[in-house]
């Protein structure tokens, strides 16, 4: 289980002679990833979801609140404590051509973590060589031919399957995957997923899915909580297929009904929700962060600011005042 | 200058690169024709051919790579694969508007669009420059930007969805009839390009455009294509109308990548991933079918013809397996 309660995290931009200005990237997120569960974070780029992702990795620290991992809280501990806690918990990025180190061979890659852990728990060369053939097949890679090679004699699929496999190395509890596959090519993108679902499945690892993208959170985690972020802010929370099928948030809807329609295939939703172009000056902090853009709007949302809450008849958790079901997926035709 | 949409007829066109196992195809005799007026998308993965077909639309393959065969007649310029130096610069911009693949890397960093947008017109030989600027502000308003300021911006001040609209803007500005489009919402957020698809749809429609769109996200395609076109290997494996297409895919290519798409409803594990991986320039088999590696309908005559494009309906199919049950 990791946990995060009111994690808040500002960055300082160094400015000019007339001060530096802040960007607030996170104001205050709770999250709860049960041990070989799943969750998803879904947002705009900018809204703060990678942020939270390399957090939780323990690649950026946070200014308040707290991160559990299992039962121990962060910050009570030092740098070097922190970091077997951080171990459980690997990142995959998104391009996995930056990830691996270009002069290094598959087997180099692989043995570097591996020969570690082999240090600290005693055990052979040959473990070595066993381990890194079991991760390698883990993934769907056949050792043999993968080994030898270099990454960029490998494909940008079969690269992030090695990236995969070097974060299972060390026996993670958690893959936080941030847009792990978008930049693998269409017809490979189902298959990364299809493995990060069935480690999922098998290992009982869980799985933290960073994306823009709705459907391939549906895909991974299914049974697991869409957290929609936006401007640092948890909006919509709740079981992915009750917040796909049911946004109440007009934030999500937007998000929802910005997803392209397979004309032919589908019906695009009856109440689509665009929302208004953003002008700098309605950016501002007081009141509801989506306000500037809600085509919604009500008197409250100006000055005051929503918190994420249950009201009734919402399943799902959201952070809006006036909460309202509106129809903006598209349908399979098979279905209408 | 054309002032209406031109019509463009590509054909038995054959894109060749120069690599050290001998001059590869990146693209193979392909014949395609887009009808003045329309959208159409090409859909295809990363070596697919998609970008060099594009390219070709202005005689703009770089070496290595050269144009081997076919021609490319786009209407009121001619056969552009036979235009040389002076002649293929006016028509690129004039006739031929080009928004690139990230459009946030080409435009200079170091000036403004505006000056940008003049350095465009004096290449052209624009005398009216006032106008020019006043063109450009209309159509920069026209898709939801402050012209003026925009024109006074560097890159790094717009933002993403900002910056492919100034892509736009340039590509329109000279009054050209045929934009092409090379991935024009890669690396945008989901927001943002339904924003950018709309305004794609509403500036085709209002100014009177033929339009290409090359993609590897078939929602792109189904959001804004009339027709649709899918590469694989080099070829043209199927088009024809989008709806059509989408609902009913004949290519098995085609229905693997509609099937590897997961959607919002309906049972996940309907989604299924295609087997193997798509072939790259040295990869590609100089004999057989394209996709027969990853085919469920592989036959024996995969192996050793390639299958010819054939006409199926409304529809162009190059299949031994879909041509076998159609006449069967």
């Amino acid at each position: 289980m990791i946990t995060g309660q009111g994690i808040v995290k500002t960055f300082k931009q160094r400015g000019n002679i007339l001060g530096s200005r802040e960007v607030r990237a996170l104001r205050g997120v709770d999250f709860a990833i049960p041990k070989g569960g799943a969750a998803s974070f879904i947002g705009e780029s900018g809204c703060g979801k990678t942020t939270l992702g390399r957090i939780i990795a323990g690649l950026e620290s946070y200014d308040e609140g707290e991160l559990v991992i299992g039962d121990t809280a962060m910050s009570e501990l030092k740098h070097k404590q922190r970091q077997p806690h951080f171990r459980k918990i690997q990142l995959i990025h998104q391009d996995p051509y930056s990830a691996l180190n270009p002069t290094r061979t598959i087997h180099q890659t692989l043995h570097a973590p591996l020969s570690l852990r082999a240090k600290q728990t005693g055990r052979s060369k040959k473990w070595i060589e066993e381990r890194a053939a079991e991760v390698l097949s883990l993934v769907g890679l056949d050792a043999g031919t993968v080994l030898a090679r270099y990454p960029h004699q490998l494909s940008g699929g079969m690269r992030q399957r090695v990236v995969i496999a070097r974060a299972l190395t060390v026996d993670p509890e958690m893959l936080v995957a941030d847009e792990a596959v978008s930049m693998i090519d269409v017809s490979l993108r189902l298959g990364i997923l299809a493995l990060l679902k069935d480690l999922r499945e098998r290992l009982g690892v869980s799985v933290l899915f960073i994306t823009h993208d709705v459907a391939t959170a549906r895909y991974i985690g299914g049974d697991g909580e869409l957290y929609v972020i936006y401007r640092g802010q948890v909006v919509e929370r709740g079981p992915v297929d009750t917040v796909i099928a049911d946004p109440v948030h007009p934030y999500t809807q937007s998000l929802l009904s910005a997803i392209p329609v397979l004309h032919g295939l589908e019906q695009p939703g009856e109440q689509p929700v665009v929302p208004l172009e953003p002008l700098d000056q309605l950016l501002d902090d007081t009141g509801c962060l989506f306000t500037g853009r809600c085509p919604f709007r009500g008197e409250r949302c100006a000055g005051e600011r929503p918190l994420l809450q249950v009201t009734e008849g919402v399943p799902q958790e959201h952070a809006c005042f006036y909460p309202e079901r509106r129809s903006v997926i598209a349908r399979p035709l098979s279905e209408v | 200058m054309p002032e209406q949409a031109p019509g463009v007829r590509i054909d038995g066109l054959t894109v060749v690169y120069k690599t050290a196992a001998g001059e590869l195809p990146a693209v193979r005799d392909i014949s395609l024709t887009l009808e003045p007026g329309t959208i159409t998308g090409i859909v295809g993965e990363s070596g697919s051919g998609k970008s060099t077909l594009a390219l070709s639309l202005l005689n703009a393959v770089q070496p290595p790579g050269r144009i081997a065969a076919g021609s490319v007649e786009i209407d009121g310029l001619g056969d552009v694969v036979g235009l040389r130096g002076e002649e293929l610069r006016k028509a690129r911009g004039r006739h031929v508007g080009y928004v690139f693949q990230a459009a946030q890397n080409s435009l200079n960093p170091l000036k403004t669009v505006g000056k940008q947008l003049l350095d465009l017109g004096r290449s052209h030989g624009v005398e009216d420059l006032r106008g020019l600027v006043r063109e450009a502000k209309e159509l920069l308003g026209r898709m939801g930007l402050d012209g003026a300021r925009v024109l006074d911006s560097h890159q790094h001040e717009l933002s993403g969805g900002m910056r492919q609209r100034v892509g736009i803007m340039l590509a329109l500005v000279l009054n050209a009839h045929l934009v092409v489009l090379d991935e024009p919402t890669t690396a945008l957020d989901m927001i943002t390009q339904a924003n950018i698809l709309k305004i794609v749809r509403e500036v085709h429609a209002e100014r009177g455009l033929t339009t290409l769109v090359i993609t590897h996200d078939i929602g792109v395609v189904a959001e804004v294509a009339d027709r649709l076109a899918v590469m694989y290997g080099g070829r043209l494996v199927e088009q024809g109308p989008t709806r059509e297409v989408l609902g009913a895919p004949s290519h098995p290519y085609t229905r693997g990548l509609i099937k590897a798409i997961p959607r919002l409803v309906g049972d996940i594990d309907e989604a299924q991933a295609l087997p193997g991986r798509p072939p790259t320039l040295t990869s590609v088999p100089d004999q057989g079918c394209v996709f027969r590696d990853r085919c469920p309908l592989r036959m024996d005559v995969c192996d050793t013809v390639d299958p010819a494009a054939v006409p199926l309906g409304s529809r162009i199919v190059a299949c031994h397996a879909v041509n076998v049950k159609e006449h069967a």
